[in-house]
């Protein structure tokens, strides 16, 4: 398996070099997506061995802030070795509104369970208390309890598990890379034709501007007679807006990747970056009062402008379709 | 190329497939057999609801473990026709906008009834704990509201959706569902809800408090669920909104048809429904949580994609109907990717039976979501892995009939929707 993957790694970087019918997604796989990934293992690899060394809250925020940077540049992306076990669940599990992974988290801990200790039984666990999700309840504030040892050594276990999530997403995408630039290769049944592989990170463009309008601005928003900012994203880590920022910025270098000469699309999302970066509101508490709700909303309309503008001008360009994709359904 | 061979192939193809018996499978053929499926699968879904309601009366004339039983037999047989029709859904926005009154999950069911403490709600949701069946007068959303008679209206117009939380369901299966079985407290444990048939007991051995409005809930969300299912045959009847929107442009009918299957395949069925309760070991992502059926209705499900792409459906009464497939015009188009596809939709088939079977046999859904149950995490994603691999065929079928342009285009800009086809 490992001998596979690593020949499929080598024909990888041959054939990155020297088929231009498909430059459009090895440019995307070569320039954006190996290297997000590459840096998801280097930077959940420092938080790991920093939550090893001294495993207080305080000591673990910084390494986890920038493994959250890394992550959500590339946390739209829900294709190959992410969506395998769950990963991409485990990584951030949010919204998660029932709180399932509080509940569960809170449950190990006062069942004292031994799987804390052990990595293989700990990546057996439910997603949702898993990954940054769980960890930002472990190292901010939340209304999870328990005894200094007990915290500390599931801080430990969070952050190993999502650096060994990471080495194998990493190392999966050798081979899962080699199926989108060869498409319709011997024995590649996962994509036919160059078609079908632009067509994979086209959807995953569209439906992450569809989730970051209707799920990361839109659960805060909710209605003008209902504003729900507790429902915003990371609100511990003071990450909400600024998980919105590092998404756009993330698909519009797929996108470039994908087809650079696109001057709408590039407009409409440097529009749409210039107002999340122009918003004083980290985690989106503005939605509750006129003036700071419309300003979301503006943003919003902007990430939805961004992906109509998408959807005509690469979509137009390339004859695709959205496919369908984990966001389908209600 | 394609014009030239299409009558050859289609009466080879038609030698041997398994529903053929038209060679006069056309996309206006199609969609008008699509819409008499939908017409039959939401009436026998009528009829197996009315017959829910006969059951629930009977419950509350003489309130015992035998009327009880036969109630959540009537339920479950109303489910197995319903939930077939739940390919319909995603492609048909007529479907989908009304989809939710009937089969909304899932649901802080504290705002209908008891419920124990402790129960996990929507983090957001103040109404979690309303309780409607004790309290006659409501405060919603700070006002008061006079519930004293629970009404089908009360429920659709106030109650559903309270708040603008969408786990304030209560209308639809699952409200009866919860009302007939009760919470299933066992989490990822043997058995399923277990409300006492006394809780209907009118007087004197009344459980769980307040019978009579618990009586009058199930009924009125009995009767409302007629109601929903009345107004949805109606929109698939001759000349009905339903039927009109996807025979008039029948290129865009298959387009709906093809969206209905991919996204309840995929992100639906395989993503939401089936996956994530595995990810998160919860049996509160449990479809069916407190009857313990949810394999009937994945099953259901899965049956009823494939219903769709054969142009086939059996009827509550046994009778069969075939005709004209999306199959049979994907053969056409491009042979290969109408038997890959028929292939995958078998092999779903077979992985979903395989699901239900070990329910059936004791290992009910919700087990197989606990932590460390490696055989029934194993059935469950044999289901997901199908229903992933059949919706790559699905799009590939969107792909063979050429209708990958029309999210661009606008079904009203398409001069000629049949030329492919010619």
């Amino acid at each position: 398996m490992a001998g596979i993957a690593l020949i499929r790694g080598l024909a990888l970087s041959v054939l990155i070099g020297t088929m231009p019918a498909h430059a459009d997604v090895a440019e995307a796989v070569r320039d954006v997506i190996l290297p997000a990934y590459d840096d998801l293992a280097r930077t959940t690899g420092s938080l790991a061995a920093a939550a090893q060394q001294d495993c207080s809250a305080t000591h673990l925020r910084e390494p986890f802030q920038q493994t959250w940077d890394v992550w959500a540049r590339i946390d739209f992306l829900r294709l190959g070795p992410v969506e395998t076990n769950g990963r991409a669940l485990a990584i951030s599990f949010w919204p998660d509104p029932k709180s399932s992974g509080r509940r569960a988290q809170q449950a190990l801990i006062d069942a004292g369970a031994p799987t804390i200790n052990d990595p293989v039984a700990f990546s057996d666990l439910s997603v949702a208390l898993r990954g940054l999700s769980g960890l930002e309840r472990l190292i901010y504030l939340s209304d999870i309890t328990g005894a200094d040892d007990v915290l500390c050594r599931l801080r430990r276990a969070t952050a190993t598990d999502l650096a060994a999530m990471a080495t194998e997403i990493r190392a999966e995408w050798a081979a899962y890379g080699a199926l989108l630039v060869q498409p319709g290769s011997d024995g590649n049944s996962t994509f036919l034709s160059a078609g079908e592989a632009r067509q994979a990170l086209y959807t995953q463009l569209v439906t992450g501007l569809e989730h970051l309008a209707d799920t990361r601005l839109g659960r805060p928003l909710g209605t003008f007679a209902k504003p729900r900012p507790e429902r915003a994203e990371a609100i511990a880590a003071l990450r909400s807006l600024r998980n919105v920022a590092l998404s756009l910025q993330g698909m519009q270098d797929l996108a470039t990747a994908l087809l650079p000469d696109t001057p709408e699309t590039q407009a409409a999302f440097a529009r749409a970056l210039r107002l999340a970066e122009g918003l004083d509101d980290p985690v989106l508490a503005g939605v509750a009062e006129p003036s700071g709700r419309l300003k979301v909303e503006i943003l919003q309309q902007a990430v939805d402008t961004a992906q109509e503008t998408l959807a005509t001008e690469i979509g137009g360009a390339l004859g695709l379709s959205v496919g369908f994709n984990a966001k389908d359904g209600d | 190329m394609k014009q030239i061979i299409f009558p050859l192939v289609a009466s080879l193809l038609c030698a041997t497939a398994p529903n053929a018996q038209t060679a006069d499978a056309t996309p206006e053929t199609v969609a008008a057999h699509y819409a008499d499926i939908a017409l039959a699968a939401y009436g026998d879904s009528l009829t197996t609801a009315e017959a829910l309601k006969a059951a629930v009366d009977a419950l509350l004339a003489a309130p015992s473990a035998e009327t009880l039983t036969a109630a959540k037999a009537a339920w479950t047989a109303a489910r197995a026709p319903y939930q077939q029709t739940e390919a319909y859904r995603f492609g048909n926005p007529i479907v989908d906008d009304w989809e939710g009154r009937v089969n909304a999950w899932p649901l802080d069911e504290g705002l209908i009834d008891y419920v124990a403490e402790g129960t996990p709600s929507a983090e957001d949701n103040e109404l979690a704990q309303l309780n409607v069946i004790a309290n006659p007068t409501l405060e919603l959303s700070g006002k008061s509201l006079d519930a004293a008679t629970i009404t089908p209206d009360l429920i659709s117009g106030e109650l559903h959706e309270a708040g603008g939380i969408e786990a304030n369901v209560a209308s639809g299966y699952h409200a009866i569902e919860f009302l007939l079985w009760g919470q299933d407290l066992n989490g990822t444990e043997a058995g399923a809800g277990a409300r006492p048939p006394t809780d209907f007991l009118q007087g004197e051995g009344c459980t769980g408090g307040n019978c009579d409005r618990r009586a009058q809930y199930l009924v009125a969300a009995t009767d409302l669920l007629i109601a929903d299912l009345q107004e949805m045959v109606a929109n698939w009847e001759e000349g009905g909104a339903a039927r009109e929107a996807v025979t008039a442009d029948p290129k865009a009918g298959l387009n709906a048809m093809l969206t209905g299957l991919g996204s309840l395949s995929y992100g639906e069925q395989a993503g939401e429904r089936m996956k994530l309760g595995l990810m998160l070991n919860d049996p509160e992502e449990e479809h069916d949580c407190f009857s313990d059926q949810t394999h009937l209705s994945h099953y259901y499900d899965g049956l009823g994609i494939q219903n769709v792409y054969l142009g086939q459906y059996t009827r509550t009464d046994g009778s069969k109907m075939t005709g004209p497939s999306i199959s049979q015009l994907v053969a056409a188009a491009d042979a290969a990717v109408d038997q890959d596809l028929r292939g995958q939709l078998d092999a779903s088939m077979a992985a979903l039976t395989a699901l239900r079977d070990k329910a059936e046999g004791g290992m009910a859904y919700d087990q197989m979501l606990a932590p460390g149950n490696s055989e029934g995490e194993a059935t469950i994603m044999a289901a997901v892995d199908a229903l992933v691999a059949q919706t790559k065929g699905i799009e590939r079928a969107v792909a063979a009939l050429k209708l990958n342009a029309i999210a661009f285009e606008g079904s009203d800009s398409l001069d000629n929707p049949n030329a492919v086809f010619q």
